[in-house]
């Protein structure tokens, strides 16, 4: 059996198969980003937070879109050399396509990656504060977690006197967590009371599971967990055989009357099944004691913090006083007050007394004379603005005003150009930095950012890294900007198939490669156009 | 054939077991694989079912034995209170019932089943254009439905949020579990992007087949109607089906990375207080996003079942289909206008006035090519001679049942009648007289009039008679009363059938306080009824499987490779078709259903038969 048109073109569609594929394809791929790209218009013009206009650094983005562009032209040339049969400069085409591709990853990467590692908060008052956080040390030490990894100083800090696990629910990364943290700090964990359970049907006594002080440990939890199971299946199923029982019976007495009427008056008859032993223990719970008392860390998202208990989201309970938990930043490199304004406008407020008012200005020095700085800065641009544009005659009211972000955000570079002592736009930025963000360390003796300093834990309304969870600009930019890089990887594959395992088809049928190459460049110029749609909507608007 | 037929003729050997019957690249088998799968997949859906009907009937007994025998001890203690369907339970139940019965039983059953098997059939094709694709596409398929379901076993239990997995509630459920990738919410997206992937290569592929591979002489407007709804049902699943992939992996971003897309500010649950949310998503976004698919998807899974009809119509009433040209270009416009109607679903957000007029307009609109459709299936039927064979039977129940469906649909479509309508029983009954014993009727017909080309025997008339007649009479107790239960105002997400809302002291009386309680009461019994209907209509589905099963050893034999003298390509192929399909080149000489013309003496002349004397009048499509 034979497909045709594998090679050849169907004489009355024009066509062959994998060229009909293809178009289809990139069809269905333009509905696929079309719908990422309503989402865009949808939530930005939806959004009520301050969209971040101009966020991202534009040079990274610019060298991408120029490389992209530049791969683009390199695969056609590919494509032409196999239809002229030249395999070596087919070679060097391609090739020069697939380092561009890796190109464009490494510097995507880079990009992904100082985002990863940069912290946000916004505060109560919907300041926001940028910058990196700290690591926690102990006796000169950074503090460690089960995996070995740093601990940040973004905890919740609990003096934890009693756990309480559930045995069917508990996370087995979170209690190892709980023992490491325990034992570092020369705590013990044990259990609270001797754990008995009816374990088989019509025993009276009950079977000791585990004796009072025996340290947790994961195999203790399974074991209680197991026999917890157990009755828990022995009992539903007896409780069930029960109930209809009970349903028989009253239908039986009461025929003609319907199930509703009826429901109020059956119940199982639970005292009888206990009383003849039948019913098993079931354990849901199990409750440790620390001793003494030490502070365990949880990390924000995990945990429900209360002043004497709190509770994970495993439904570990823990008993213990509620630590003061601040979010240590080392660094601050951003204050943005542009999301309290709008809120204040909202209002009917006065932004910018809002702002004074704000707590991080009313605490803070260096916010205060950041905030100073600031402000003479948006009156010099107010009054070049005026003398460049004018005012408009009909209103009155000049033509260029600073936007939103000059007047309300004081960013890395502003912090650079305070302590060159310029103004705005004109601080000495390296080159590096525009790619990998400000260099702390070689800027730390002119101290050029605020140092340490600590979020009291009930400032903060919400924080998170530069993710996707920090809001729906960045959620969209890692979506959008992801699916394209698979989209690249999964091309770049594809291209570098033909490179490395082409020439034995070159061989022996070089058109059908070429038709190959064909299809291929032509998924890759999508690929190519598509970010010349996000380069723009993430960078420039 | 092309240059390097020789190139290919070497690797052409008979293959071994693994390679003819699972990892098959033969577009007949990976057909009958997709009907295999997707019939299974419609009996764990319709179990499902069975259950949340015994809770929606008898909400306060415990599950009888026969329904619960299948879960252990252990997971009947986790899901059940004390033997009774827990709400939660129930909406697990309910959005895998909507799920499985839509993606993973319907689609691959209308489109993967039967346009696997008879599309290349009929358009003279040796095979699919990329087989190896199709191969992929089936098992992908698999792979989203197992995913899905395996959730069930999972300490989270399987997705609960709707089979339309609205925001913020979809964005909540599950939340308590700290690995969300073993979440049954999250492993419903992941089902359903596999399955999304596996429709892109199915529609691909089934497109570029039809566009390149026809035979000979097979012009457009000599195509089987089957293929030309194939090709609009391929356009649909290409087109729609992204937007809900987007939406998906915008929800997964929201589990896993904790995004906002679909979560608005200031979100507070009970048990999670204030979310821990940047918030600004949008809810009414996913919306948009769910019926951009959901509605194309409903003529995804209605036009197959046009098409077996519209197959089964001309064969056994020996006339050609009327208005073939006519129901070409309405399924086109029913296609374009799938597209534009999607809002309709979501009348009640408060997207707007002038939005809604519009997407209400676009609604009436395309209840005409829907309607040119089902008359011209009709009138089709005047002045035969029918033969009620077992597929017929099937096609004739089609019309008005189906017509019930998109007529009750009519009401839906004015958003002033909807404001009462929305969400309740009648919007069940509506879409279950269309997909039930409208759709799945069009495709049991069509099992039976492809089955003697796949297996070589006729399906038993008598087990026939067995299934068809209680199936019927099942399907209308089971969904006439949701009509009436809908418009009193019965809620359709009830896990107790309403029995919460019973004033027990003045229900039974009848007159009471309560109006609310008193309309409740007036109605509830009708759910027991219905529950009936639907357990009968189990039993009614035992022999269809025992005949579908027994025909294959011991059904009659066929008499030729063309047992109802049909026009179409895939009856001039061997019985059951080789690999490769024609041992001829097929050719086509004529329009699709040529049958009882005057100038003949035979009462059909198959597309293939090459004229005796050529005529300028046989040579050229004949339109009726």
């Amino acid at each position: 059996m034979e497909i045709p048109y594998i090679v050849t073109p169907r004489k009355d569609t024009g066509l062959f198969n994998s060229k009909i594929a293809i178009w289809l394809f990139l069809a269905s791929e333009v509905m696929l980003f079309g719908g990422f790209f309503s989402a865009y218009v949808f939530l930005r013009l939806g959004a009520d937070f301050p969209w971040p206009e101009r966020t991202l650094p534009v040079l990274p983005g610019l060298i991408n879109t120029f490389v992209l562009i530049g791969s683009s032209v390199t695969v056609v040339f590919a494509w032409a050399s196999l239809k002229m049969g030249k395999w070596r400069h087919f070679q060097i085409y391609m090739g020069i396509t697939i380092a561009c591709a890796a190109l464009f990853m490494v510097l995507k990467a880079i990009e992904y990656n100082v985002k990863f590692h940069h912290q946000a908060v916004r505060l109560t008052d919907y300041t926001v504060v940028e910058g990196h956080l700290g690591y926690e040390k102990e006796n000169g030490e950074y503090v460690l977690n089960h995996h070995g990894s740093e601990v940040e100083e973004n905890q919740i800090r609990i003096e934890s006197g009693g756990l309480t696990f559930s045995t069917v629910r508990y996370h087995k990364p979170w209690v190892e967590e709980i023992l490491s943290q325990a034992a570092h700090r020369n705590a013990e964990i044990k259990l609270a009371a001797d754990v008995t359970a009816r374990t088989s049907e019509g025993g009276n006594q009950d079977t000791l599971i585990a004796k009072a002080g025996e340290p947790l440990s994961l195999e203790l939890l399974a074991t209680i967990q197991k026999a917890h199971l157990k009755a828990r299946a022995h009992n539903g199923a007896l409780r069930t055989a029960s109930l209809r029982e009970e349903w028989k019976k009253t239908k039986a007495e009461n025929p003609g009357k319907r199930g509703w009427q009826l429901a109020s008056d059956v119940n199982i008859d639970v005292k009888a099944l206990e009383e003849a032993g039948k019913l098993l223990t079931e354990i849901s719970t199990v409750s440790f004691t620390v001793t003494p008392p030490v502070r365990l860390d949880f990390r924000p998202r995990d945990v429900r913090e209360g002043e004497t208990q709190s509770r994970l989201r495993d439904d570990t309970v823990i008993d213990g006083k509620l630590l003061p938990s601040p979010m240590g930043f080392h660094y601050v490199d951003a204050i943005d007050f542009r999301h309290l304004a709008m809120k204040a406008v909202n209002k009917g407020l006065d932004p910018i007394a809002a702002v004074e008012n704000s707590w991080l200005i009313q605490n803070h020095t260096f916010a205060r004379e950041a905030w100073e700085w600031n402000k003479a800065q948006v009156a010099k641009l107010e009054a070049d603005l005026l003398k460049d544009h004018g005012v408009n005659e009909e209103t009155g009211k000049p033509n260029r005003e600073p936007t939103a972000k000059e007047r309300y955000r004081i960013d890395w570079k502003d912090f650079v150009a305070m302590s060159d002592g310029v103004n705005r736009g004109e601080g000495k930025i390296a080159l590096k930095e525009e790619f990998m963000g400000p260099d702390y360390k070689g800027r730390e003796a002119k101290e050029t950012f605020p140092m340490h300093f600590d979020l009291p834990r009930e400032q903060v309304r919400f924080a998170s890294k530069f993710t996707p969870a920090w809001n729906t600009y960045y959620a969209l930019y890692f979506t959008i900007t992801g699916l394209h890089g698979l989209h690249v990887i999964g091309g770049a594959l594809v291209l570098a198939y033909y490179l490395f395992f082409g020439r034995k088809m070159f061989n022996s049928n070089p058109e059908w490669l070429a038709n190959r190459v064909e299809v291929g460049g032509l998924f890759w110029h999508f690929v190519d156009l598509v970010w010349i749609f996000v380069f723009p909507i993430f960078y420039l608007m | 054939m092309s240059a390097h037929a020789t190139h290919h003729d070497e690797h052409h050997h008979a293959p071994g077991f693994i390679r003819k019957y699972v990892f098959s690249t033969d577009h007949k088998m990976i057909g009958i694989q997709y009907g295999i799968t997707a019939m299974l997949f419609l009996a764990f859906g319709f179990y499902l079912m069975m259950v949340m009907r015994w809770s929606i009937a008898f909400p306060h007994q415990p599950l009888p034995e026969w329904m619960s025998w299948c879960f252990s001890d252990g997971w009947k203690a986790r899901w059940l209170q004390d033997g009774k369907v827990t709400g939660e339970t129930y909406n697990m139940f309910g959005a895998m019932h909507g799920t499985i019965m839509v993606f993973l039983g319907i689609v691959p059953l209308g489109f993967g089943a039967f346009g696997n098997y008879v599309t290349p059939l009929q358009i003279g094709a040796p095979d699919m254009a990329f087989p190896r694709l199709n191969m992929a596409s089936y098992w992908v398929y698999l792979a989203g439905g197992l995913v899905m379901c395996a959730s069930f076993f999972m300490e989270s239990g399987a997705a609960k949020s709707g089979w339309t997995n609205y925001s913020p509630l979809a964005g909540f459920a599950d939340g308590q579990i700290v690995n969300q990738w073993l979440a049954g919410q999250t492993q419903w997206l992941i089902g359903l992007v596999l399955l999304i992937t596996s429709s892109l290569l199915g529609s691909v592929n089934f497109i570029t087949t039809i566009i390149n591979l026809r035979a000979r002489g097979l012009t457009w407007m000599r195509m089987p109607f089957l293929v030309w709804a194939m090709l609009v049902t391929a356009f649909l699943l290409l087109l729609a089906f992204p937007p809900l992939e987007a939406a998906g992996i915008m929800q997964l971003m929201d589990r896993v990375a904790h995004s906002s897309f679909f979560m608005p500010s200031g979100l507070f649950t009970k048990t999670e207080g204030l979310a821990d949310l940047s918030g600004g998503g949008s809810p009414l976004l996913f919306q948009h996003l769910f019926w951009f698919l959901g509605h194309p998807e409903v003529y995804v899974l209605l036009l197959p079942a046009f098409a077996c009809v519209a197959e089964i119509i001309p064969v056994n009433t020996r006339k050609p289909l009327w208005g073939y040209k006519s129901m070409v270009y309405s399924v086109l416009l029913l296609g374009f206008l799938s597209f534009i109607v999607w809002a309709h679903h979501m009348y009640m957000t408060g997207m707007g006035a002038a939005v809604s007029t519009f997407f209400q307009t676009t609604t009436v609109l395309i209840s005409i090519p829907s309607v040119v459709i089902i008359t011209a299936m009709l009138i089709s039927l005047w002045g035969g001679s029918i033969r009620f064979t077992p597929p017929m039977l099937w096609a004739c129940a089609f019309i008005p049942m189906f017509g019930i469906g998109g007529l009750t649909g009519l009401p839906l479509a004015f958003n002033l009648a909807d404001l009462h309508l929305h969400d309740t029983y009648y919007v069940i009954g509506h879409f279950h007289y269309v997909v039930a014993p409208g759709i799945l009727f069009g495709l049991f017909g069509g099992v039976l009039h492809w089955y003697p080309k796949i297996t070589g025997r006729y399906m038993s008339s008598w087990l026939n008679h067995l299934h068809f007649w209680p199936s019927l009479i099942c399907m209308n107790i089971i969904f006439f009363p949701m009509l009436l239960q809908g418009m009193a105002g019965f809620h359709r997400r009830w896990y107790n059938g309403g029995d919460a809302y019973l004033d027990k002291a003045t229900a039974a009386t009848g007159d009471g306080g309560n109006v609310f309680a008193n309309t409740v009461a007036q109605h509830i019994d009708m759910n027991i009824l219905m529950s009936m209907g639907a357990w009968t209509l189990a039993l009614a589905q035992i022999p269809f499987i025992i005949n579908l099963f027994i025909s294959w050893k011991t059904g009659r034999k066929v008499e030729s490779d063309n047992p109802w003298n049909a026009t179409t390509l895939e009856w001039a192929t061997p019985t059951p078709p080789g690999h490769g399909n024609f041992t001829f080149e097929p050719a086509v000489y004529r329009g699709p259903y040529e049958y009882s013309r005057p100038d003949s003496e035979q009462d059909f002349i198959p597309q293939w038969e090459k004229p005796r004397q050529s005529s300028p009048a046989e040579t050229k499509p004949s339109v009726h």
